[in-house]
């Protein structure tokens, strides 16, 4: 509940930043006040979008309230996902493999089941799940607006490659990702953490987009869901060119793991960096291997 | 999939033995160089943890072998071992055999190893492989401290049973985690985990296809990079199946094999190729 005093702030689309600060008068609710906040937000323009879960720097982390994360999600919220996660945020995603080039390439996926089976394992064993794992810490990091916890974690994702390639893989899209949120969904509080990572500083992607996603109020949940989605519809379309098969069948694996992904989203929500780790051994060989693979389409 | 806290330094010292617990042991090495030659700094051992040192020809690095009288590990056991190697001073620490990992009754077995390099000094950690068998659970940390222009070569193995006496591990518990920081910032991060049954979990095309032996192998230094065509021509040759990657002054290769013996065989061809010289004799016995 809002305390006397306590700053509240909510960001818009087009960047700007309305701040209210709760007087001590008797009786004024935390719905009172955000229904304040959206009548002076509505008649600034009728752009505005209002961020539903103000937030402070100097709050500390909220208990996780498992009722909300079934709530439905915010459009705003959900507009951001979309627009993030999208093949079309140029990110470079389309020229990623994540190592699947070279098993495509000496036979361990030929078929949409053989398919389907090496992204459950990334998911369930690999990238997939330190990823998400990764996000999660990076989400509350920079959802608290704790500067050395994000350092931290941001610093431990980009350690946690097995090779060059994967290390490019994650570290560019972080960076492009940054880059093109900054110049195309400005926001205040994304610009603050970002001053930490200038470039040259390796950003891995997870933790870039999680940031971006605490920034503007997306919850965590959700996010999770959109980006390891990403992550294996990213994978799909990298088979459907690469082996090829049909986009039907690509379609059918991204249907067939999405329960898979939805329960990676709720178990990474909860889990911390302790909890990272995996046997994804051939995945992380395979993207070993991929460096010295004669014919090529992908940069990973 | 959540690993238990490891325990505190004291603990590990002996000073409060916690319940269960079945053995602890610390063991810490110096070394410097002077005059030429690479020579004891400190050295401390208690409990199951040992250092042995053989002898050495003139001009070779210091050799330690780890051993643990114990005879092997389980649930509730804890050991830590730490190496500092001083400035422009070479070591090399092997095991004296195979680690085990024995069924436990309760709790989990913690290895805490922590290695420093000092400016130019050169480590290689080569320890034995670690033996996995039925219901064992390990949660072992391995740090690293290397100055900007040291060297540090690692190498740990697993392998699943005992291939020759026909064992099956219908479960185990690993939670392999390494920290490699380089002038203070971390360089290098691996987690290697798996709680379940890992012929289930390591059939997987993304996971090791029915391997049932694996090792990393790590080499922090200013030249690790130069030495990548060595490792991928060792490689190769190798009966299992591997890959190398170079990156920010560092060398990654991880190795697969159907059973210990032949990753032994692979591993060292790669190790001796990084490293120019024969294994240390322990391994050949």
């Amino acid at each position: 509940m809002p305390r006397e005093g306590m700053t509240i702030t909510g960001m818009t689309t087009m960047g700007m930043t309305i701040t209210t600060t709760i007087m001590g008068i008797p009786g004024t609710s935390m719905a009172t006040t955000i229904m304040a906040m959206r009548t002076i937000m509505i008649t600034v323009t009728a752009m505005i979008t209002v961020t539903i879960t103000p937030i402070t720097m100097t709050e500390p982390l909220p208990a996780f309230d498992m009722a909300a994360a079934e709530k439905p999600l915010a459009i705003a919220a959900l507009q951001r996902l979309l627009a993030w996660l999208s093949p079309a945020f140029p990110v470079g995603a389309y020229s990623y493999s994540h190592g699947l080039e070279w098993a495509i390439e000496d036979g361990t996926v030929t078929t949409p089941a053989d398919l389907q089976s090496w992204i459950a394992d990334v998911l369930r064993h690999g990238g997939g799940r330190s990823d998400a794992i990764l996000f999660a810490a990076a989400w509350r990091a920079a959802r608290a607006g704790d500067q050395r916890a994000l350092a931290e974690v941001a610093e431990l994702a980009a350690a946690l490659q097995p090779s060059r390639e994967r290390h490019l893989e994650t570290t560019a899209q972080g960076r492009a990702f940054l880059d093109t949120v900054a110049a195309t969904w400005p926001d205040a509080r994304l610009a603050a953490l970002a001053t930490a990572f200038p470039a040259g500083t390796p950003i891995a992607y997870p933790v870039a987009v999680a940031m971006a996603a605490a920034s503007e109020g997306v919850p965590l949940r959700p996010a999770l869901a959109a980006f390891a989605g990403g992550f294996v519809a990213n994978l799909v379309s990298a088979g459907v060119r690469a082996i090829p098969i049909g986009q039907t069948d690509g379609q059918r694996i991204i249907a067939a793991l999405a329960p898979m992904v939805e329960e990676l989203a709720r178990f990474a929500e909860g889990a911390t960096p302790d909890d990272l780790g995996g046997a994804a051994l051939r995945a992380d060989i395979a993207s070993m291997k991929h460096e010295t693979q004669y014919t090529r389409l992908f940069r990973s | 999939m959540t690993v238990l806290p490891f325990l505190p330094e004291a603990r590990a010292r002996g000073e409060a033995v916690p319940r269960l617990q079945r053995s602890a042991g610390l063991a810490s090495l110096g070394v410097r160089r002077e005059g030429g030659q690479d020579r004891l700094e400190t050295f401390f051992q208690s409990g199951a943890a040992k250092m042995r040192l053989p002898r050495v020809g003139a001009g070779e690095p210091l050799e330690a072998v780890l051993l643990n009288t114990a005879g092997g590990i389980t649930g509730g056991d804890h050991l830590r071992y730490e190496v500092r190697v001083g400035a422009v001073a070479r070591a090399i620490v092997t095991g004296q055999a195979a680690e085990r990992i024995y069924r436990r009754s309760d709790g989990i077995a913690t290895v805490e190893n922590h290695l420093a390099v000092a400016e130019r000094g050169e480590l290689a950690w080569l320890p034995q492989e670690t033996i996995l068998f039925d219901r064992s659970a390990l949660a072992r940390r391995l740090t690293a401290e290397v100055a900007p222009d040291a060297t540090l070569l690692m190498a740990e193995s697993f392998v699943l049973g005992r291939a020759a006496m026909d064992e099956t591990v219908r479960t185990a518990f690993v939670s392999e985690t390494w920290r490699i920081r380089r002038g203070g910032r971390l360089a290098f991060a691996d987690n290697l985990c798996f709680d379940g049954d890992p012929t289930a979990i390591l059939e997987g095309g993304a996971t090791a296809r029915g391997a049932r032996a694996f090792a990393t192998i790590v080499l922090v230094a200013p030249d690790a990079e130069a030495r990548l065509d060595a490792a991928r021509e060792a490689l190769s040759d190798g009966l299992g199946e591997g890959g190398a990657s170079a990156w920010n002054g560092m060398l990654v290769a991880r190795l697969i094999a159907p059973a210990g013996d032949v990753l032994r065989l692979d591993l060292v061809r790669l190790i001796e190729k990084l490293r120019g010289a024969p294994m240390p004799r322990v391994w050949h016995c």
